[in-house]
């Protein structure tokens, strides 16, 4: 009998080492790299170190990225802008945080009334199927855009009238109005776009087409692969205007958390990861052979306070007073510590301070005070008439707010800390979490909520973030998500649009600044950092000025592979 | 002629949900809160009219089932002209519809996932049942002792182990042995043949365990109670006087009449688990089709999500017919009334 049933446990186990044998003999095997691939259909040209020098081995970048690449197409497709900046050029670049530089134009004159816009055109431009790209074709492709069959391009050829080709290396365009925006929120995006693809296609054709060659551009770097929701491989374009870039291939793994993002590149199955969670830095700087860099960033995280005047907000809400007592009550820097790891800087201002002269200075940032901020709460006659540890406003309704957050980690534990703050000030707004979606419902027509924690990630432009403010956006399909309607700002804000000269426009948009400060619909809790980290044992990266290493110049230029 | 009828109705029964699935579908995604053409749109700088045309593309600006208002005005065509009469046209002809992601057919993206997680789940399941099986019995033969109770233990905390946590904890462990994620290394193709094969091999094994650890766990206690009791019956007791070995009176007396419970549970989990697959798939960036959902439900991709969960019923409501066969053939006491 006990013979038996130690046959039956041997099965068990000799089933239980067959699995794990099986496990094992996977292990010591050396996963294939990359660049011994053979080349794919989509490279028909043999890899060039067969024929030419056989010691330029090509350089691979393993990429470990969480974001979601929804469409090749520019027509279709919205997310993943940095992968888009890699495949196409505008006439103009971005080429730090807050500069711009002549792209595939070598210069511009603007008419004196600011209405006609001349560019000279380089030579010897060509898109990657090696068709040419002069000025012919580059006003071709901006009246395509024009046409409005790509959506996602169509703000950035805004105002344009007329685009037409002075002769093969002069563009023109006329704008509708003086644009203080051409070249810092509209060329740079407007790419250029190939007439041998999209020539002669209707709306549906264009919007339909998902061939690999929507993606072609005159970029550093064109498409060879791509795998939804595994992986995208790039090449280096040999004839990109400012020179072969450094790095031959990219490849591009998509990970659906950063849990194993972060894993992968500890593991050495990336070179680089994209979005470091603030939580993941220090045992990533603690380990060997990764680096991490933390730049500054456009990104601002804020606490919304609904201000439509159709709003469902108490009345109190709307007090100036309060909503100064409430920003005194928030321990910003708490916040970052807690909910950031201490990667963020205390917010003052709408626009984050790396978009340079445009960052108002002269805001001072409100301290942490609960002495004073429940001062001005008794002060403007808020006083907690029945004891039950909230205040009252003179009707006797309570100062009972709802606070809402994304559902994300941090946003969550900063609205934890927001609500506590305000508890010691009289103030009830028990934190509430839940999904984004559900949350812009709140937003226009109904305008159903008290506040909301969430961020923005601005452009460098002032323009976009100061646009979000103005009554047009408040209204139906807009982008407010504060309800903020002030003629006086709206006034600013189409002024600054129109002022070519730079001081005036700065001081227009310090002015803005300065009216957001003071009616916070917005109470600004922290810039946060773009964090990136790579394996130093395979790249060295020193450029960090774009806050963003893979910024389609620093890229072409700066990485450096470990010999 | 007993058993016809009765696989006539059950399949009859089967029809019947696949129909209610359908319609439930449809509506399902249109209550979710938050709006798809916002969700499509992450950069924000669209003007209105832009947002319309995208609206019209994607058929969205249509009354969701039915328009009372041209009804009135005596165009009952016109009023039935809804986005709930499309989908049903297109679902006739077979057409799942477009991706609002990648513009793909949505029909040849599934075609493209499913027998990835078919992989997945089928391994897991099959090594699942396996150990579940031997593990169960063999803790029911040995009631009582510190075996027993060690699988017992180990079954119970395992079972509560929630599968996204246990899969972290494996990532870790295996880290820099095997590949924390993906399908196969990037470029990589099945022309390469045998290297390729033994790449997702590679990339398969942590995916697989977690499934397998998790799954074993409900079988062998299902086993080992059914196999408790079978083990008490008196036949067990006559096949013991008669001499047999151990070894013969599970695999022929205790097994067979164990198996009753455990085919169901195997088939009923089989059609589930094609779903339950999103925790490890996310997990292990696995791209089948619990990733695809889990994707297009943060992009709020209509299309998908239901071609998504039109699968899924349709994998549960054959697994559960399926079932009902078997337990027909395999217990001679269920004959259908």
């Amino acid at each position: 009998m006990k013979a038996d049933i130690w046959k039956l446990l041997t099965l068990v186990v000799v089933l239980a080492m067959l699995v794990t044998s099986l496990a094992a003999c996977g292990a010591p095997a050396p996963p294939p790299v990359p660049t011994e691939l053979p080349p794919s259909e989509a490279t028909a040209a043999p890899p060039p170190e067969a024929t030419e020098a056989p010691e330029a081995e090509p350089v691979t970048l393993r990429v470990g990225a969480t974001t979601i690449i929804d469409a090749l197409n520019p027509a279709t497709g919205w997310e993943s802008y940095y992968l888009r900046y890699w495949f196409h050029d505008g006439l103009v670049e971005w080429a730090e945080l807050n500069t711009f530089e002549p792209g595939l134009a070598e210069s511009w004159t603007v008419s004196d009334d600011g209405l006609v816009w001349t560019f000279k055109i380089r030579e010897g431009l060509t898109f990657h199927d090696g068709t040419p790209c002069t000025a012919e074709d580059i006003a071709w492709s901006l009246n395509l855009l024009m046409e409005e069959k790509f959506p996602p391009l169509i703000g950035y050829v805004y105002g344009f009238e007329e685009v037409i080709a002075l002769d093969p290396t002069t563009v023109q365009i006329t704008v509708s109005e003086p644009s203080a925006l051409m070249i810092s929120a509209r060329l740079h995006y407007a790419f250029i776009l190939p007439r041998s693809v999209w020539e002669g296609m209707t709306v549906d054709e264009t919007m339909e087409f998902e061939d690999i060659r929507a993606v072609i551009g005159t970029g550093p770097y064109k498409l060879v692969e791509y795998a939804e929701d595994e992986y995208m491989i790039v090449e280096a374009n040999e004839d990109y205007y400012r020179g072969k870039p450094v790095i031959d291939r990219i490849v591009i793994q998509q990970y659906a958390t950063e849990d194993a993002m972060v894993q992968a590149l500890l593991a050495g199955e990336v070179d680089l990861i994209t979005e470091v969670p603030s939580t993941a830095v220090q045992p990533l700087q603690a380990a060997e052979n990764v680096e991490v860099a933390i730049m500054d960033s456009l990104s601002v995280e804020d606490l919304v306070i609904n201000s439509h005047v159709d709003g469902t907000q108490p009345e109190s809400l709307n007090d100036p007073a309060v909503r100064l007592a409430i920003e005194y009550a928030i321990d910003k820097q708490k916040i970052i510590d807690v909910a950031y790891a201490g990667y963020g800087e205390v917010a003052t201002s709408v626009l984050a301070p790396v978009m340079g002269d445009w960052f108002n200075t002269d805001l001072m940032a409100v301290p942490f005070d609960l002495d004073e901020a429940n001062r001005i709460l008794d002060e403007a006659g808020y006083v907690d008439s029945d004891g039950d540890g909230t205040r009252e406003d003179a009707d006797g309704n309570p100062l009972e707010y709802r606070l809402y957050a994304e559902e994300i980690g941090s946003y969550a534990r900063a609205i934890e800390i927001i609500s506590d703050g305000l508890r010691q000030i009289g103030i009830s707004a028990p934190p509430t979490v839940m999904d984004g979606d559900a949350l812009y419902d709140f937003l226009a027509p109904d305008w159903d909520f008290d506040m909301i924690y969430w961020g923005w990630g601005w452009d460098p432009d002032p323009d976009f973030a100061v646009s979000c403010f103005t009554c047009i956006q408040a209204e139906a399909g807009g982008l407010s998500d504060c309800g903020y309607c002030n003629e006086d700002f709206d006034a600013i804000y189409l002024q600054q649009a129109r002022t070519l000269d730079h001081e005036e426009r700065r001081e227009l948009i310090w002015g803005a600044q300065e009216i957001l400060f003071q009616d916070r619909p917005y109470i600004m809790i922290a810039y946060i950092p773009t964090i990136q980290a790579w394996r130093s044992d395979r790249f060295t990266f020193t450029d960090f000025s774009a806050g963003d290493v893979l910024r389609k110049w620093t890229l072409v230029r700066d990485p450096q592979p470990v010999r | 002629m007993q058993r016809s009828d009765y696989l006539i109705r059950r399949t009859f029964f089967a029809l019947a949900t696949l129909v209610a699935v359908v319609v439930f579908n449809f509506f399902l995604f249109r209550i979710l809160p938050g709006d798809p053409v916002k969700a499509i749109i992450r950069s924000p700088r669209l003007t209105t009219a832009a947002r319309e045309k995208l609206r019209v593309d994607f058929g969205l600006d249509k009354p969701i089932f039915f328009d009372g208002e041209r009804l009135r005005e005596g165009d009952v065509a016109g009023a039935f002209d809804t986005q709930f009469t499309a989908y049903v046209r297109a679902l006739l002809r077979g057409n799942l519809g477009i991706s609002f992601r990648s513009r793909r057919d949505v029909a040849e993206v599934l075609a493209e996932r499913v027998w990835r997680t078919v992989v997945l789940v089928a391994g897991a399941e099959t090594l699942a049942v396996v150990f579940g099986m031997a593990l169960g019995l063999v803790s029911a033969w040995r009631r009582g002792t510190r075996l027993e109770m060690t699988i017992l233990l180990w079954a119970l905390f395992s079972w509560g182990l929630p599968t996204f946590f246990l899969g972290i904890v494996l990532l870790l462990l295996a880290r820099g042995h095997l590949p924390v994620g993906g399908m196969v290394v990037p470029g990589l193709k099945p022309e390469a043949g045998l290297v390729y094969w033994v790449d997702v091999g590679r990339h398969l094994i942590l995916p697989t365990l977690t499934m397998t650890i998790i799954y074993t766990s409900s079988y062998v206690l299902i086993m080992r109670s059914t196999a408790v009791e079978v083990l008490s019956e008196d036949y067990i007791l006559t096949a013991k006087a008669k001499g047999l070995n151990t070894f013969q009176i599970l695999r022929d007396h205790a097994l067979k009449n164990a198996m009753l419970p455990m085919v169901t549970m195997v088939a009923l989990n089989l059609g589930y688990t094609v779903g339950g697959a999103i925790q490890v798939e996310t997990v292990f960036s696995w791209p089948g089709i619990g990733r695809l959902m889990y994707d297009a439900v943060q992009l709020r991709d209509y299309p998908v999500l239901q071609g998504v969960f039109l699968l899924l019923a349709v994998s549960v409501i054959a697994a559960n017919l399926l079932a009902d066969i078997l337990y027909s053939v395999l217990d001679p006491r269920v004959k259908p009334e």
